[in-house]
């Protein structure tokens, strides 16, 4: 057996590096925002001062704000959007899903920077002023079809007589949706919200051809910042971070307490 | 059942207006002149034209195919071991892997690639290690290597994980049976794991080339502004110069080259999988 | 005989234990001969496909040897074994056509290009599957996935062949079929095949000697016909086939006596006094006229088979208990102010439950409920006053509306009401109640509805959590025509109940007697292991 323990000694070694490779830059991204002076390369002393020169930065902090706010906003719209199109789709006919389907996959399909370009031509010759607004209606656009994908393989699992069983049973339409169909799907709905909030989190491309008018999210001002060394980018990307980090934290987390919960009421 | 198909007539008017429309914007401008407003337009060939004769142009196609081709490569020779590996530690093991896999690639891509500009410097920390033995300083940040490096940190993941749902999804009673007909570990592996899980190979691939193929800030981060891939090109058309035309049509030619390559990838895939069944 | 059969895999105190703890395979020891048809007979989870893995190399045992041909081969892998399987799902590998999964083991081997395609045409042949080398074994039918399975582990020309319940995919026909080509198979290549399965018909026809499995323990090995005529103990006999198991005590050799009767029987080597179990199979018990009989009973059901009848014939009654039920007719109070009717009825408490009322639980034993009179809308019941204390009393409750429409009815608490039989060991436990003639006449699922209004129960007394059913209510009035008054109504458990398979009709209900002959009764050990 002495091969089969060297093989597994081989893959513990192999992951060690792949995480590694992974990890080390953005430790290095963490402990040089603590750095004192202004160098990427060498730690001269602990110190937060480009945090408060970060968060006296009011061009940081919008754009940290802007974030945010079009991540919420854009993760409810197309969740809710995206759930009741989904819906609605499994009951209708193949021709209208299929079409649907091949015109959510352009932009899912597409590099962001064609998506981008295309927004950003629709948008001038519309003469729609870029800004706030066409950046949010950007960011419904595209995480849309992942809500989609996300809950459409869960309602496709469900029995095809859940519906008729809940309409036979008494319930209006609206009833049997919010009630049975929902509730089955909603592993599919929640898992489509966190990957259009992360979507639209982390989105540059499409963002920073549709904005305008100074209205700029983290990625951006990361791209336009980063050409001078400015160890705020580290407190900035340290603090973005910290929200991804304890906002999967709680997602992976709460699952478990509630069923622990559970468990503890039984 | 009206009630709920009326439930998608809000959203095809949205994807009309907001996806449709704008898609065929790039078809129209690609199509025309340039300097013509929208309501009259010229068709011609010219931006295509352009775009193919174009020596400067050429060699940018080339280097981003260039580009791409290598990080993909090395996105294929490293992630099969290390997807192998998670697939052969314990369930629990896997499950933890697999979420600190996926962990990194939900952290902002700007703020990743940003985070190696400090380590690839002259004076950086890579450099300070080399230089323990005695090696450089080596010039990393602004070449090639830098690139693909950024490229291959930031799409290694979907390789990874594509790979290894395929060797997951495999029957592991395929390798007991190979085995119990005589065969070895390495031909077990070449004969049964392997074939098996090139759908899983082949989706990476797709997932890795063709952001590697598009990408734009990788390049202008770790390659310095001078470093120019198709995205650049694109880029610059509506940022700087202001040549919609031209810059449509290279999109056109990206998304068409994009869009037949995931048609054949999945026709592959599909006719692979068609085999994976039971 | 004139050639002893030679032992061709011996399992010498095998003991496989799992990371967490399970020990699935307690000291197993077993020879299997050469061209044998062994079949591994077990229910799920017993430990039989554990060690069917472990001879084909994929486990390795906490314990214990296993030896092929004499020499032990726990540290030869899978691949160097002259054993090949056939598994659970076949394993077909999907990525190659059926000729080149057949192929497989002989590509690996490096034998000539000819050779292969003499050896695999000939499987095909066997499997009676000529002419789909080509196919993508995706594309075929279970059936033909099995064959394939079967012909790419014989074409290695194993000595040994496993089968891990490879018919289990299979639908009942196929199945069948499936069943005569395994053993034609086994006879025409002639060597020993280990079959695992948990379908004891399965083993009955196939094998050549059966091995009974539970827990991780043999039971019994033996041909078929020695496991069904004579199981060795209550698991086996139930396991195989249907069984009547009775307690018994062995008074002589040949002389046995159940239910207080005295019965020749063929068997000997038991203590005088032992207790026993004995064994009838259904088949060798017959109906005939009550006076007869040597035991005597009552049809409880009967289900016509098509070739005989499953009769259940009960020969003692099970534990019972009568309990009164007054039905009430009390008619709803209405209140015209606010337009509204409630009604609700007295009831009757065990001093044990009277402890921990509830509101809801007060109005669910009184039925208590409101309604709009005009509309028949319900009306929820805001308040319930009541001062029930767990002493034997007459108190009374009141129920009311937020209307104010209210009732008041009695509620009695009694001493508890059970019955004990120490002939099964179980009691029974059941209360009077209060009833109204509605509630009787509206009743969808009486039985069960009277069940629970008594709120009868029945455990057995070694095991207080152990439920025992409650098979049968029993009443004397009509329910459709329901007048008030008190009924009795008794509650019975299932008594001594014997299987048998005739090709008698009889009547349910109908008094008949049961005879047997003495070979057909087969005595066991308690608890017995061989």
């Amino acid at each position: 057996m002495d091969e089969k323990k060297s093989r597994r000694i081989g893959g513990k070694i192999i992951l060690a590096l792949t995480l590694l490779f992974f990890y080390f830059p953005i430790f290095y991204i963490i402990v040089f925002s603590f750095n004192d002076s202004r160098s990427l390369t060498k730690f001269s002393g602990f110190s937060l001062r480009w945090y408060e020169k970060m968060f006296s930065d009011s061009a940081m902090t919008e754009a940290i704000l802007y974030t945010v706010l079009i991540a919420v906003i854009a993760t409810l719209v197309s969740t809710v959007v995206g759930t009741i199109t989904a819906i609605g789709l499994s009951r209708s006919s193949k021709v209208l899903t299929a079409i649907v389907e091949r015109v959510n996959d352009l932009p899912v399909m597409n590099p962001d920077i064609v998506t981008a370009i295309s927004l950003l031509m629709f948008f001038s010759v519309l003469a729609v002023k870029k800004g706030f607004l066409t950046m949010l209606l950007a960011h419904i656009m595209f995480c849309i079809p992942y809500v989609m994908l996300s809950v459409t393989p869960k309602l496709r699992s469900l029995d095809p007589n859940l519906i008729e069983a809940a309409l036979d049973l008494g319930a209006t339409p609206f009833q049997a949706l919010t009630r049975v169909i929902v509730p089955q799907i909603r592993p599919g709905i929640v898992s489509g919200a966190l990957i259009a909030f992360t979507m639209s989190f982390d989105d540059f491309v499409i963002s920073y051809f549709t904005t305008g008018n100074g209205v700029n999210n983290i990625s951006i001002l990361v791209y336009t910042m980063s050409k001078r060394v400015n160890p705020s980018i580290n407190a900035l990307s340290t603090i973005v971070i910290l929200l991804i980090t304890v906002a999967l934290g709680i997602v992976n987390i709460v699952p478990i307490i509630r069923e622990k919960k559970e468990k503890k009421k039984q | 059942m009206k009630q709920f198909r009326s439930m998608t007539y809000p959203y095809v008017a949205w994807i009309t207006v907001m996806i449709v429309v704008p898609m065929l914007l790039i078809v129209l401008y690609a199509f025309t002149q340039s300097g013509n407003d929208v309501l009259t337009f010229r068709f011609t060939f010219d931006n295509f034209v352009r775009f193919v004769t174009d020596k400067i142009f050429r060699a940018v196609l080339w280097r981003s195919l260039y580009i791409a081709f290598f990080t993909t490569l090395i996105c294929v020779l490293l992630g099969y071991p290390i997807a192998y590996a998670i697939a052969h530690l314990s369930e629990h093991g896997e499950t933890v892997m697999i979420l600190l896999i996926t962990m990194p690639t939900w952290v902002n891509m700007l703020v990743r690639t940003y985070a190696w500009l400090g380590i690839l410097k002259d004076d950086g920390v890579l450099n300070a290690f080399l230089g323990l033995f005695g090696i450089g300083p080596v010039t990393m940040l602004h070449t090639s290597f830098a690139v693909i490096l950024g490229m291959v940190y930031n799409f290694i993941p979907f390789m990874i994980l594509q790979i290894h749902t395929s060797l997951n999804k495999m029957d592991k009673n395929l390798l007991n049976a190979a085995a119990d007909l005589g065969a070895n570990n390495v031909q077990s592996f070449l004969r049964v794991t392997l074939p098996l899980s090139l759908p899983g190979v082949v989706s990476g691939i797709t997932l890795v080339f063709l952001p590697a193929v598009s990408s734009f800030f990788i390049p202008k981060l770790l390659g310095g502004g001078q470093y120019v891939l198709v995205g650049n090109v694109i880029e610059s058309q509506f940022l700087t110069s202001g040549d919609w035309n031209f810059g449509s049509a290279i999109s056109m030619i990206m998304a068409v080259i994009i869009m037949l390559s995931m048609y054949f990838t999945r026709k592959i895939d599909v006719s692979v999988a068609s085999g994976g069944k039971e | 005989m004139a050639e002893e059969a030679k032992k061709l895999i011996q399992f010498k105190n095998i003991v496989k234990s799992f990371e967490d703890g399970t020990v699935v395979l307690k000291g197993v020891s077993l020879d299997i001969y050469e061209n044998e048809f062994v079949t591994l007979l077990g229910p799920s989870g017993c430990g039989k496909t554990t060690l069917l893995r472990i001879l084909g190399g994929f486990l390795q045992p906490t314990e214990g040897k296993v030896l092929f041909d004499g020499e032990d081969i726990l540290s030869v892998p899978p691949y160097k074994r002259e054993i090949n399987t056939v598994f659970q799902k076949y394993a077909l590998f999907p990525h190659m056509n059926v000729y080149d999964n057949i192929a497989f083991g002989l590509t690996i081997k490096k034998e000539p290009k000819d050779v292969i395609e003499q050896k695999v045409m000939r499987m095909l042949r066997l499997v009676n599957l000529e002419g789909y080398g080509k196919r993508n074994v995706t594309e075929l039918s279970g059936g033909q996935q099995q064959r394939i399975a079967i012909a790419r582990a014989l074409v290695n020309e194993p000595s040994v062949l496993l089968l891990d319940e490879p018919l289990g995919a299979l639908d009942l026909k196929l199945r069948k079929e499936m069943q005569h080509e395994l053993k034609s198979i086994q006879q025409e290549v002639g060597i020993t095949f280990i079959f695992v399965t948990h379908d004891q018909e399965e083993a009955l026809t196939m094998s050549d000697k059966i091995v009974v499995i539970n827990a991780g323990e043999i039971q019994q090995i033996g041909t078929p016909t020695e496991i069904y005529r004579r199981p060795v103990n209550e698991f086996v006999a139930n396991f195989i086939g249907e069984t009547n198991i009775i307690e018994g005590v062995m008074l002589d050799d040949d002389l046995v006596m159940f239910e207080d009767k005295k019965f020749p029987c063929k068997a000997r080597g038991f203590e005088k006094n032992e207790k026993v179990d004995i064994v009838i199979r259904p088949e060798h018990l017959d109906i005939v006229p009550r006076g007869e009989g040597m035991l005597k009973g009552v049809v409880k059901s009967q289900l016509f088979k098509g070739m005989h009848y499953d009769t259940v014939v009960e020969t003692r009654a099970g534990t019972s208990i009568t309990v009164k039920m007054q039905v009430s007719q009390d008619k709803p109070v209405f209140n015209a102010e606010a337009g509204e009717k409630i009604s609700a009825s007295g009831f009757i408490l065990d001093v044990a439950d009277a402890a921990s009322l509830s509101d809801a639980k007060v109005i669910a034993l009184a039925s208590a409920e409101a309604w709009i009179a005009e509309t028949e809308e319900n009306v929820s019941i805001k308040t319930v006053d009541y001062d029930i204390k767990p002493e034997t009393g007459e108190y009374s409750v009141t129920f009311a509306t937020a209307a104010g429409t209210s009732i008041t009815v009695r509620a009695l608490v009694v001493k508890e009401n059970r019955v004990e039989s120490t002939v099964y060991q179980e009691e029974i436990y059941a209360m009077n109640f209060f009833k109204k003639v509605e509630d009787i006449q509206e009743s969808i699922a009486l039985d069960t509805d009277l069940k629970m209004w008594a709120t009868a129960s029945a455990w057995s007394l070694e095991d207080e959590n152990e439920q025992v059913e409650i098979t049968d209510v029993k009443y004397d009035f009509d329910p459709e025509t329901i007048t008030p008054g008190v009924y009795d109504v008794t509650f019975a458990t299932a008594g001594y109940e014997y299987k048998v398979s005739t090709t008698r009709a009889a009547e349910e209900g109908s008094e008949v007697g049961l005879v047997f002959r003495p070979e057909d009764i087969h005595v066991m050990k308690k608890g017995g292991h061989k």
